[in-house]
């Protein structure tokens, strides 16, 4: 009997890898593309440095299968936000090439570029013998791909991380029905997800709350807000602004030749909007940061935010927040009267080969490896879903029937209209400025006019007439 | 008669020229490896800065010579005054009360208090902390909404209401001051404490017996005594103080906007964000000479004056 049960048990185990395989002809084809690839570099160790976020973590667990394939090792170091971009920065720019691959932010690469420390991958994509078949970079996402991996005729990389921002609110709260009468009372409108800036910014002020007052039918024990947003100098604090609020309501830093328009009458207005909110935020906002601003909402201290998709994956998970299973997502609200040209900001990543590395075929087909369909499958099940940088992610059980559904139509939406900022040289120096006087225009120290009057002056300064991009 | 013994301790032996050439090089020999030490550590690395100053020095690649260029665009630029500012105002409010409490705080401890040998060791823990530890410390005390002096004394009492120190430009400055002073004054009050503990009883008792009160014998004995100490102590201080970058790294970053951005914060920035290298150094070398010209005169003032040094 039990001998009956084991064959029955290999038959199965059979049956089940012949159908996949015959389910699955490019997948066979692609991992056996991989190992024949791979055979002059077997042996051969590369170093890969990336970010610790929940994607990264998961995507740790199915390296090991890329060594099993080809017998490239790969030692896959991950490291904090600020830390990555700094050692990164360094080891690329110091030369020394410790590191084959080193993941960039879409706002490192102008710099990175201009100091001509990232190698073109054109030639091994070229090359028959390196580049897979099976690759069909058609599928990537494409704005957020064509804005990132390519710079003046060149590709530099695949693209590897969509990291983007969604819209965050407390369910529980936008379908309280105390709560919906009384809005409705004052706004004239239902309560739901915020459509437009207009609507977050009255659901902010509709929920901000002193310690006492009553929320859903209960008395708060400590004060309420109606908005949480990340304020740090330095984070993401201006691309937020920048691209959620700036770019919606239509103004923007630089124009199409990359000339600083800073002081448009649109960013005035966007920098009025960002004040208001931040008044309906917690004090310590111009202390949060991109991690901080998950773990606010995550406490259940906020109403709503917007946030990074990636973090939202780590704090609405059981265990990890009380109120979770009790928000909802929706797309980064838009400018009232300009949704035909919403905005939402992004930050599309990408794993380049350092210009100094000694193994840069190793490291190309790592790097082909992990943007091939095959893996990007893998890591959405694996993941049980994830920030898709493919087309027919979407389609995957883990997100198609995934219970947070509404995370996953946000992010698409914010990702069918996300692209990379402009490559500048001078990022860093605009961003460091820009992000001073977001915190000092949210904080009230500064009137949008002035914040708008004093971006422009740094821009012209720091472009010195010329187009800021390169 | 002299016996040869008497001679031999009143006058040398007659030393050969070989050996007193080899005695003249003793010294030399003896300090030599410390000092390659310090050329190779210290003196180097400071030259190598001032050649960075004089080249344009971006993204780590050292290219032209450009003279004082860097050092204009760092003079010109309001961001770099606005740091010593803020570094002034941090030193002059910080170290003469992290002086004053120390200095009270010592003559207190020396007066024989109960319980001394355990409070001493208790004093040093804010100094001995590494100042990441620090930082994360009074994060946790004073962070907006959920820090435990926040929530449970600012909120309670309603002192600053709607405000979180750390995030706002009037107050984050003098928070940070605060979380020095804190950490430093035990430090200081140590220093002093040893060096009350050192000096001579002769003058107090003569005093005593010439009627002088407490008072009279702190400014008349104990303070002239303690100048060189309490000068050195103040120096090094004042030079710490002004080169702090660890704890406003953890708890502002430099921000809200510029409000506690230091030339060390900002030389951080300028290097490790912005790659601008030259301009990096120039900040590095204006701050060394600033510090050389002060640190001179006030070694010739305490020298003279104060009998320190």
């Amino acid at each position: 009997m039990k001998r009956k049960i084991w064959c029955f048990a290999a038959a199965l185990a059979a049956t089940t890898a012949l159908t996949a395989s015959a389910l699955h002809p490019a997948m066979a084809q692609d991992a056996s593309f991989y190992a024949e690839a791979a055979k002059p570099y077997k042996g051969t160790t590369i170093r890969v440095l990336d970010e610790i976020t929940p994607l990264q973590e998961t995507l740790s667990k199915i390296v090991p299968d890329f060594e099993k394939e080809t017998g490239i090792k790969v030692e896959w170091e991950l490291l904090n936000h600020f830390e990555v971009i700094n050692k990164g920065q360094a080891d690329m720019l110091s030369g020394r090439g410790y590191y084959d691959a080193i993941m960039l932010h879409g706002s490192q690469l102008g710099p990175m570029l201009s100091a001509g420390v990232i190698a073109p991958i054109d030639a091994y994509v070229a090359n028959a013998k390196l580049a897979d078949p099976a690759m069909n970079d058609h599928d990537f996402i494409q704005t957020p791909y064509k804005t990132t991996a390519f710079s003046g005729g060149k590709q530099y990389g695949f693209i590897n991380w969509n990291y983007n921002h969604v819209y965050w609110a407390r369910a529980d709260l936008l379908n309280n029905p105390e709560e919906q009468a009384a809005f409705k009372a004052k706004y004239g409108y239902d309560l739901a997800p915020a459509k437009t800036i207009e609507q977050m910014r009255d659901i902010a002020q509709f929920f901000t709350r002193k310690k006492g007052a009553m929320l859903a039918g209960k008395p708060l024990e400590s004060d309420f807000y109606g908005i949480v947003l990340e304020g740090i100098k330095g984070g993401s604090t201006f691309s937020n602004l920048w691209v959620n609020f700036i770019q919606n309501y239509g103004g923007d830093v630089l124009d199409k030749d990359g000339k600083p328009v800073f002081d448009s009458p649109q960013t005035v207005a966007a920098l009025t909007m960002w004040r208001e909110l931040w008044t309906y935020a917690p004090p310590g906002i111009a202390e949060y940061s991109l991690v901080d601003v998950p773990t606010v909402m995550g406490n259940g201290i906020a109403a709503q935010s917007l946030a990074w998709s990636d973090f939202v994956l780590g704090i609405d998970k059981p265990g990890v927040s009380p109120y979770a299973g009790k928000f909802v997502y929706a797309p980064v609200p838009a400018k009232a009267g300009n949704e035909a040209k919403r905005h939402a900001d992004a930050e599309p990543s990408v794993t380049v080969i350092s210009a100094a590395s000694k193994n840069p075929e190793a490291t190309f087909l790592f790097l082909e490896w992990l943007a091939s369909k095959r893996q990007q499958d893998k890591l959405i099940e694996m993941g049980q879903g994830g920030v898709p940088i493919r087309e027919s992610s979407w389609a995957l059980p883990a997100i198609k029937d995934a219970s947070n559904s509404t995370l996953f139509a946000a992010m698409k939406s914010s990702l069918a209209v996300a692209s990379a900022r402009p490559k500048m040289e001078k990022y860093p120096e605009m961003f460091d400025a820009m992000s001073g006087i977001a915190q000092q225009v949210g904080l009230g120290k500064m009137t949008p006019e002035e914040g708008a009057k004093q971006g422009q002056a740094i821009l012209v300064k720091l472009c010195g007439g010329k187009s800021c991009t390169i | 008669m002299t016996r040869a013994s008497d001679r031999m301790t009143t006058e040398p032996a007659p030393v050969s020229a070989p050996v007193l050439r080899e005695r003249r090089w003793y010294p030399y020999l003896l300090i030599g490896p410390s000092m390659i030490m310090l050329v190779v550590v210290s003196l180097v690395p400071f030259l190598y800065a001032v050649y960075l100053s004089f080249h344009a020095a971006k993204f780590g690649r050292v290219t032209d010579f450009i003279g004082f260029d860097n050092y204009a665009a760092l003079l010109a630029d309001p961001r770099f005054w606005n740091s010593i500012g803020v570094a002034a105002t941090f030193v002059v409010i910080a170290v003469p009360i992290e002086f004053m409490l120390g200095l009270t705080g010592a003559l207190v401890l020396n007066q024989n208090v109960r319980g001394r040998s355990l409070l001493i060791p208790l004093l040093f823990m804010p100094t001995m902390m590494a100042p990441i530890v620090v930082g994360l410390l009074w994060k946790i005390m004073l962070a907006g909404s959920w820090g435990f002096l926040s929530y449970n004394v600012l909120e309670r009492f309603d002192i600053l209401p709607g405000t979180s120190v750390f995030a706002s430009p009037d107050y984050a400055l003098y928070a940070l001051i605060f979380v020095d002073i804190w950490q430093w004054t035990p430090f200081m009050m140590l220093a002093f404490f040893a060096g009350l503990q050192a000096l001579p009883l002769g003058p107090y008792r003569a005093a005593a017996v010439d009627g002088a009160n407490p008072l009279q014998m702190f400014f008349h004995i104990t303070l002239p005594l303690m100048t060189p100490l309490l000068a050195v102590i103040g120096l090094l201080r004042f030079i710490d103080a002004f080169k702090v970058f660890d704890t406003i790294y953890i708890l502002t970053g430099g921000g809200p906007g510029i409000s506690t951005e230091t030339p060390s914060i900002l030389a951080n920035k300028m290097t490790f964000e912005f790659w601008n290298i030259g301009e990096a150094s120039a900040l590095a070398v204006l701050v060394w000479i600033a510090f050389f010209a002060f640190c001179s005169v006030f070694y010739q003032i305490a020298k003279k004056k104060l009998n320190a040094f």
